[in-house]
């Protein structure tokens, strides 16, 4: 029997809020950077599911491309990490405010 | 736009005659520093061309119409053309012809101004500024021609721009002159409007279907110009000022043709004129004002220049008088004559000023009759002839204005003209005394006195001091043709009616309007003996006080105590100019001084200054948002995204 949509549903909600939760809360940049994956993972899965739901394809191939830039993302966030750690010698977000107006 | 270029037969002849001069000055101003003295001679060269031409042109131009070379058109009833007729043809041939002289005189005044070659490039500027005004066939062009002629003046009167009283002369004469071309152009406004065309054939043959008041207001606009350029009272203050120029450029500008622009243009707009007697009324009085005004002046003067700059304006208050009471044949004779004998005064000044060394003030001359023959010559027959002694032209011309007043109607007007005369000659012969009589009261040296001849050639100083003068028939020459005329120019009016000088005339202008009764109706060999008379007391009244041998005694101490005992009314030539400096100047200056201490720091300056400050509060406000927690931003996201959602989710339970 098929699972129902509404626990895909729910389970991506629930990831996607935990995510929301780490960004938002979080000081830490690799936390925060780990929170956006499970965040694009959350609408990866709503995604795959409503694509099975309706019967179309091209949900699968828009996740393919959701986690090419989640890579891609998860690249050039560490990069940034790492340049911020070289200059400031700590990775705390809230410290680093120079673009503060 | 429609250009169109029209060359007829006639316009290689006119259009060489107003172009000639111009092409000098671009010459000149170009090889200035090769040409040096030679520019002289250039520019002498190109204004006598052009004057030969005019003369040859003398028949075609004395017909009705008179020579016309349409040049250019803009559009409907916007064309610029050349015309050359009977009116244009007697100042074209003053302006080339005592223009072409005053050149060759300048040659030797000017012999060791190092800017000489600016000077001639100058003076050619204004030969063929003065030619646009008075060849043009339309409005725009005589407007054109007036402000070109009020720069090249203002050029000349500042050449000498070291000296501080030059410049402020120049500057002034330019404002005042600028008043005056402003009321020009409301007139031109107002005739364009009235016909939808600038040439004066289109305005002349529509000013019959003007309104009284519209003519009346061209007419006021024209003769505000007219009184600024003429210098009638109370515009006149500039020309006194305006001696500060080369002596050359005061007897070419300020005496024989740029003053005289003022009778051309009333003489020009004769039509319209002779529509409305009030405007006649207006011009006739202000020129006599000025010239009772500019006699009375003349009095009190010590400058030789300035003596003549009064006279200057007092004559052409005669004319304009003349034009004014429809007199149009006898103030344009009056205007001939004028250049000539002016001009040779004029001269004739600048080479008594030159032999002293730059002295301007008569109480440092006298007694040159002696050590200055021709000069004496040339100074007395321009004398006998503004004062209008007899058989010279001035009788002519001046007894002609003062005569046909009374037969205008204006008795009152008659009596200003023939009291006039009487104080022109006090004041002339007054000059004439001081200057040639007596002992000399200079401190220039005998043999500096320098009417020797001299070496042509040497530019500098000699070691000892001694200046080396030009050769003195190049000063000499143009006097002495202009002798001439200054005698004889009147003789083309004897015959009256059947004269040359009314025949040539007779058709230019329409029948002089405000001819009234007669009231005191007496003939003209009365009238001429009035004036007479009152000419020779003038004299005598001059001679009793600065001419016999016991006025002459002790001759600088009293002339020295006769200035301070002057009149203060006089000393302050009627206080013109401080009431122009409280009338006009001071609420100038107090209007500005207001506008910036309260107007540009509370009005302008607040109104930027609220601007940016809006500015400012809304940068500050945004800048609130821009924390740079990037936590911050996250949550607004967040917080944006969960409105979007609440907003669609109320949509959809609202459906």
């Amino acid at each position: 029997m098929p699972v129902d949509i509404a626990n895909y549903i729910s389970l991506s909600t629930v990831i996607f809020f935990i995510g929301v939760i780490g960004v938002v809360t979080r000081r830490n940049p690799l936390i925060v950077l780990m929170s956006i994956e499970l965040m694009f993972n959350a609408a990866n899965l709503a995604i795959v599911a409503f694509s099975k739901l309706w019967g179309n394809n091209a949900g699968h191939i828009f996740v393919f491309l959701v986690v090419t830039v989640a890579a891609a993302e998860a690249a050039i966030g560490l990069a940034i990490v790492v340049q911020v750690f070289r200059r400031a010698k700590h990775v705390d977000l809230d410290e680093v405010a120079g673009l503060r107006g | 736009m429609n250009l169109a270029f029209a060359m007829t037969a006639a316009s290689p002849a006119l259009l060489s005659i107003w172009l000639l001069p111009l092409v000098g000055a671009i010459v000149i101003w170009t090889l200035g520093p090769q040409l040096r003295r030679n520019a002289g001679y250039l520019g002498s060269a190109f204004v006598l061309v052009s004057f030969a031409l005019a003369l040859a042109n003398f028949g075609a131009a004395g017909n009705a119409t008179g020579l016309r070379a349409p040049l250019v058109t803009w559009g409907p009833g916007f064309a610029f053309g050349l015309q050359l007729d009977a009116l244009s043809l007697l100042w074209t041939l003053v302006i080339t012809g005592v223009g072409g002289l005053i050149h060759i005189y300048s040659i030797g005044y000017m012999w060791t101004d190092r800017a000489i070659a600016r000077f001639f490039a100058y003076l050619n500027f204004f030969v063929f500024s003065m030619l646009t005004l008075v060849l043009a066939d339309n409005v725009v062009g005589l407007l054109v021609g007036w402000g070109l002629v009020g720069l090249a003046s203002y050029f000349l009167i500042g050449f000498w721009f070291y000296k501080p009283t030059a410049v402020a002369a120049a500057r002034k004469a330019f404002v005042i002159n600028v008043f005056g071309d402003i009321g020009i152009m409301f007139a031109i406004f107002a005739c364009y409007a009235a016909t939808g065309s600038i040439a004066f054939s289109d305005i002349f043959a529509k000013a019959g279907t003007f309104s009284e008041p519209l003519v009346l207001a061209i007419c006021i606009g024209l003769f505000i110009g007219a009184m600024a350029k003429s210098a009638q009272v109370p515009l006149h203050t500039w020309l006194p000022d305006a001696m500060e120029g080369p002596t050359p450029v005061s007897a070419l500008i300020h005496a024989a043709t740029m003053v005289t622009a003022g009778v051309y243009l009333i003489a020009r707009f004769a039509p319209l004129w002779n529509l409305s007697p009030t405007a006649q009324e207006m011009v006739a009085v202000v020129g006599a004002i000025t010239m009772v005004t500019g006699a009375i002046l003349g009095m009190a003067q010590w400058d030789i220049k300035r003596i003549l700059a009064c006279s200057t304006m007092s004559q052409i208050g005669y004319m304009i008088m003349g034009v004014g009471v429809g007199a149009y044949q006898a103030g344009v004779l009056h205007f001939f004559t004028h250049a000539f004998f002016k001009a040779q005064l004029f001269l004739g000044a600048g080479l008594i000023i030159h032999a002293l060394g730059d002295e301007q003030d008569v109480r440092k001359m006298g007694g040159l009759y002696r050590k200055m023959p021709f000069t004496f010559a040339a100074m007395l027959t321009g004398t006998l002839a503004i004062i209008g002694f007899p058989f010279f032209s001035g009788f002519y011309s001046k007894d002609a204005i003062i005569y046909e007043a009374l037969e205008h109607g204006h008795p009152i007007l008659f009596f200003a003209g023939a009291l006039t005369a009487g104080i022109t000659a006090y004041y002339m012969f007054r000059m004439l005394f001081v200057t040639f009589f007596g002992s000399y009261r200079g401190d220039v040296p005998d043999a500096m006195l320098a009417i020797a001849p001299p070496v042509p050639g040497a530019y500098a100083a000699h070691d000892d001091g001694h200046v080396e003068h030009a050769p003195t028939w190049l000063m000499q020459a143009p006097v002495a043709v202009l002798m001439v005329p200054t005698v004889i120019a009147g003789y083309l009016t004897i015959g009256g009616e059947s004269s040359p000088w009314y025949r040539y005339f007779g058709t230019l202008f329409g029948h002089g309007g405000n001819v009234a009764g007669v009231p005191l109706a007496i003939p003209e060999w009365a009238s001429t003996i009035f004036v007479l008379v009152l000419v020779t007391l003038g004299i005598v009244v001059a001679y009793l006080r600065y001419g016999n041998p016991p006025a002459l005694i002790g001759a600088v101490d009293r002339l020295r105590g006769e200035a301070l005992k002057m009149p203060p009314v006089l000393a302050h030539a009627f206080y013109v100019d401080a009431l122009i400096a409280t009338a006009i100047v001071r609420p100038a200056n107090a209007l500005g001084g207001a506008i910036s201490r309260y107007v540009d720091p509370h009005v302008i300056d607040a109104g930027v200054r609220d601007v940016a400050w809006v500015a400012g509060m809304l940068g500050a406000l945004f800048r609130a948002l821009q924390t740079g927690l990037v936590r911050a931003y996250a949550l607004t996201i967040v917080v944006g995204a969960a409105c979007f959602i609440a907003y669609f989710a109320y949509l959809g339970t609202a459906r």
